[in-house]
């Protein structure tokens, strides 16, 4: 596989609904999971500050009893201060700071006029104390203290005490902070991990299952264009997607059996005509073989003829019932239209030469098509008896053939009188046909048909300048349309038409 | 010339009008003719091994043509067939028979044509060497050079013309019809509602029969034309 087709699956399977439903699936349950744990962060961390509060307001609490009950003495300091730094002790886990002091608990004591009496704790406790009476928080609940900007917080639990100072003691929130980062990470991971692997699960689940449906509408797109008798795989589970297929199937088993009675039909109206077609034309040869009638000969010449017509009309009239109702046999092959074109101008030339009508061809080269070669032998040869049957003398046909865009596009251009205009609404209808014209109308009717049943089209206008134009559509055979892309991307515009003018002097 | 004095053929078609048509047509052309009105005679006529070729028509009454022909084949049979069909569709076992050497002709057909093709099966397995050169009373084609000479004096002649010309000359004295003419120089299966073909014919003629000769090229009415051989 060339990457030029790796890169096209992967830009067409961005576009699938596998991966749009994966997508909108992946990002519904990754934004679930996220709200569910903004939920449990918080939760998780308002009960850690609960845990932590209350163990400050314990302490602080004791803190205060015994800095009420111990004497204002030298050894004050001393037993306050082991009595905090024992409370700080019981901080579980608690973690020193890069120098190893222990900067997670302090104790602040002041005095009634405001002043640091006691400070146990890393540093001196100015700074903590300027932040605690710039923060006016109420002194009985514990509060969030912000030191220095830029640190992690202390949780500060105050009492006041008998004297009119106050006791302080902080704990750090590293531990806590720590815990809940801890634990953001982990989820972040894991989250990562399985919106990934719920993305993979919901993409390969869906794939799976869309690929069946995709299957099924290869298979269907499939059947109309070749032969009815396919069907689109049916999957061995008993879901939504067998379900479809075996009604897509049930459909086709009924489209099949009434295509199939058509044939039978058309095939039987064929039989039951030209048999007795057949046994005329062979009495009526006999009868012209048959020496010294040489006189009744004319009649019996003409009755052949208009058999003849009438079996191909006979042909037509069925081809186009078939064509309308999508069941005209096609045995498809490539096409070259530019040869077919080439050997038609070389059928019809000397006709139009004789009738004083000229014939300009203008190809670029080979238009390859993939179309049943009798029935489109049969259509261009129809434009140009059409041609031939309705332009006056010293008129000129103009034949361009193209490729362009996935089309092949073969116009036939003249310089005559154009349609009439009562005709030219419904030109393709079966039996439609102008005042004057010689033929059935079916002419046009079987080439719309054809090339419809071909996935073409064909149109028909009048000129501004004056004269018709009759242009037919098809679909340009597979790989030539790819080859022919390329190459007009290489030399684009390079090559020019090439003009081939017939009249009755050059071949004559 | 007349190879096919003494061949024997085997006439499959169960439509008795066109069964005597045929008898009597192929017995003028100088063929042995053995007729058979379903599948189960002309099964019993073809197992005798004795026929050159084999005329079937797809509609029995008794039995489809195309399993006819299998199963002789089967049986040993390997004569050529014709397969005339009123059918519309060419089937697919048709075109598998088409491939193997037989061929196919839809109903309504001309007699010219039935008995060309069925001449084009007999050459077949009696083949000869391909010729270079073919010559039609003072007619003469170089096939290699693609150039003709009509009582020694060149006629420039399209390429086109040439063929035309070449396919004529190679069913002297035979009448080739129109839709033979386009399937075989021109290789379109077409019926046209115009006189296209007679065009190219008449300025063949025009080309080939000069003043002061005598006319090689016939037309015969509602049939197709003939080079004239003697």
């Amino acid at each position: 596989m060339s990457s030029g087709t790796a890169e096209a699956g992967l830009r067409g399977g961005m576009r699938s609904a596998a991966w749009r439903i994966s997508l909108w699936a992946t990002l519904a349950f990754a934004c679930g999971t996220m709200v569910v744990f903004i939920f449990l962060h918080r939760f998780v961390s308002t009960d850690i500050q609960r845990r932590s509060d209350a163990w400050l307001s314990g302490e602080v609490e004791v803190l205060s009893d015994v800095a009420n009950r111990t004497p204002k003495n030298a050894l004050y300091g001393r037993v306050v201060r082991e009595i905090a730094e024992l409370a700080s002790r019981e901080i579980p886990d608690k973690l020193r700071s890069s120098d190893g002091r222990n900067d997670s608990v302090f104790f602040l004591q002041t005095d009634a006029d405001g002043s640091l009496a006691l400070w146990v704790g890393a540093g001196d406790g100015t700074a903590e104390l300027h932040a605690i009476q710039g923060s006016r928080a109420a002194p009985d609940t514990p509060f969030n203290l912000y030191v220095r900007e830029g640190t992690i917080p202390f949780r500060v639990a105050g009492v006041r005490m008998g004297n009119g100072g106050s006791i302080y003691l902080g704990l750090s929130e590293r531990d806590e902070l720590r815990v809940l980062k801890s634990l953001r990470l982990r989820f972040l991971l894991l989250w990562l991990l399985i919106v990934l692997l719920g993305f993979a699960i919901v993409f390969y689940s869906t794939r799976r299952m869309l690929d069946d449906v995709r299957e099924i509408t290869e298979a269907a797109s499939s059947i109309g264009e070749s032969d009815l008798s396919q069907r689109v795989p049916a999957s061995r589970r008993n879901d939504e997607v067998a379900q479809l297929a075996a009604t897509l199937n049930h459909m086709l088993d009924r489209i099949e059996s009434s295509v199939h009675q058509l044939h039978t039909i058309t095939d039987s109206l064929a039989h039951d005509l030209r048999s007795p077609l057949t046994a005329i034309r062979a009495k009526l040869e006999i009868s012209l073989s048959s020496e010294g009638r040489l006189r009744e000969a004319e009649p019996i010449v003409s009755a052949i003829d208009e058999l003849d017509r009438l079996g191909e009309i006979l042909n037509r009239s069925l081809d186009v019932a078939e064509a309308k109702a999508d069941a005209l046999r096609l045995d498809r092959t490539a096409i070259d239209l530019d040869e077919l074109v080439r050997a038609m101008i070389d059928l019809y030339g000397p006709c139009l030469a004789e009738r004083g009508v000229r014939v300009g061809l203008s190809s670029a080269g080979p238009v390859e098509v993939w179309a049943d070669a009798a029935l489109l032998h049969r259509v261009v040869a129809n434009l140009f008896d059409n041609e031939l049957k309705h332009l006056p003398a010293s008129c000129t046909v103009t034949v361009s053939l193209a490729a362009e865009g996935g089309w092949a596009l073969l116009v036939l251009e003249d310089d005559g009188p154009g349609f009439a205009s009562e005709i030219s609404l419904d030109l393709f209808r079966s039996g439609v046909k102008g005042r004057d014209s010689a033929g059935h109308g079916l002419g046009l009717a079987f080439v719309e048909a054809v090339l419809g049943a071909h996935g073409g089209t064909v149109s028909a206008v009048n000129r501004p300048e004056g004269g018709a134009r009759l242009s037919i559509r098809l679909p340009l055979a597979m790989e030539k349309s790819v080859r022919q892309s390329i190459s007009q991307r290489v030399d684009s515009g390079a090559t020019g038409g090439v003009e081939v003018v017939f009249d009755g002097d050059e071949l004559g | 010339m007349h190879y096919h004095r003494h061949m024997h053929v085997l006439l499959v078609e169960d439509d008795l009008e066109i069964q005597t048509f045929l008898k009597r047509s192929l017995a003028e052309a100088g063929y042995q003719i053995d007729a058979a009105g379903d599948g189960k005679t002309a099964q019993l006529l073809a197992v005798e091994g004795k026929h050159d070729a084999l005329i079937v028509d797809l509609g029995l009454p008794d039995q489809d043509g195309i399993g006819l022909i299998l199963r002789l084949r089967q049986l040993g049979v390997r004569a050529p067939v014709l397969i005339l069909s009123a059918r519309r569709s060419v089937d697919d076992r048709v075109r598998g028979l088409e491939q193997g050497g037989d061929d196919y002709l839809t109903k309504p057909f001309a007699l010219a044509e039935l008995l060309a093709r069925l001449r084009n099966l007999l050459k077949r397995t009696s083949p000869g060497n391909e010729p270079t050169r073919l010559r039609v009373l003072d007619l003469e084609l170089d096939l290699l050079r693609r150039e003709a000479t009509r009582a020694g004096e060149m006629l420039s002649l399209t390429a086109q013309e040439f063929i035309l010309l070449e396919y004529l000359c190679r069913n002297p004295g035979r009448v080739v019809t129109r839709s033979m003419i386009l399937d075989k120089v021109w290789g379109m299966r077409i019926q046209p509602d115009t006189n296209v073909v007679d065009v190219h014919i008449y300025r063949l003629r025009g080309k080939v029969d000069m003043e002061g000769r005598t006319p090689l090229i016939r037309t015969l009415r509602g049939v197709g034309y003939v080079l004239r051989d003697r």
